[in-house]
């Protein structure tokens, strides 16, 4: 934490970068990529804050990359994203690095918050919570049936004096 | 008077990763569709914008869908 606090001083901001990695990677060379990636987030001084690992994905349509003169087109990639928090001015050299990388089709850095901003897992937490209400409020009804023969009682002696 | 989908489930920041959620304010074709259909504030709508074409250019959503 206390590290947290010393970058945020020093105008730290908090980046993700997404990017999609060439499918023609062998499935368990995938994390050393990945790991290579982490590595050259934090030589410019980023911290990573939250990723995932690539995943395979099909892509929504074909994209094409020109390695040595040859266009490469593709239809499915790895897909992963790295949170970081680094000083401005290195993230244009963090894009410059990137670029050069004949492994990534593309990548795209964007400025978001600390927080978790997925939100479909919440939903699930949220519903299972609605789940565990219901069968509180069958026990809360017990206690209710008591509070109304009390009332009754005190109603009965107001109606008495 | 269709109340903000992102407001009511307490979603502040709208994340392009998010397909599942993105998806609902897609039509058949692809298009991002209207602030008065979707019945979102136009702050969410502009945020909902910019997460859908962040997910356009990274594969995630289509451009236009057959």
């Amino acid at each position: 934490m206390e590290e947290n606090i010393k970058n945020t001083d020093s105008d730290a901001r908090v980046y993700e970068v997404g990017y999609l990695l060439v499918p023609t990677i062998p499935g368990d060379e995938v994390p050393a990529v990945y790991g290579n990636l982490k590595e050259l987030i934090s030589s410019l001084g980023g911290e990573v804050i939250a990723d995932e690992m690539p995943k395979q994905i099909n892509l929504a349509y074909q994209m094409l990359k020109v390695v040595q003169n040859i266009r490469n087109k593709f239809d499915t990639a790895y897909f992963g994203w790295i949170k970081f928090e680094m000083n401005p001015e290195k993230v244009a050299d963090l894009k410059k690095k990137m670029d050069l990388d004949p492994k990534v089709i593309r990548f795209l850095t964007t400025k978001t918050v600390k927080e978790n901003t997925i939100a479909t897992k919440k939903f699930v937490r949220a519903d299972m919570g609605k789940y565990k209400h219901s069968p509180k409020k069958e026990g809360e009804e017990t206690p209710v049936e008591i509070n109304k023969e009390e009332i009754d009682k005190e109603i009965d002696a107001m109606v008495e004096a | 008077m269709k109340q903000d989908y992102f407001s009511s489930n307490n979603i502040k920041f709208i994340d392009y990763k998010d397909i599942e959620i993105l998806k609902k304010f897609l039509n058949p074709n692809g298009k991002i569709m209207n602030h008065k259909r979707t019945g979102v504030t136009s702050k969410n709508q502009r945020a909902l914008s910019t997460a859908v074409k962040r997910a356009r250019f990274l594969g995630l959503l289509p451009f236009v869908a057959k």
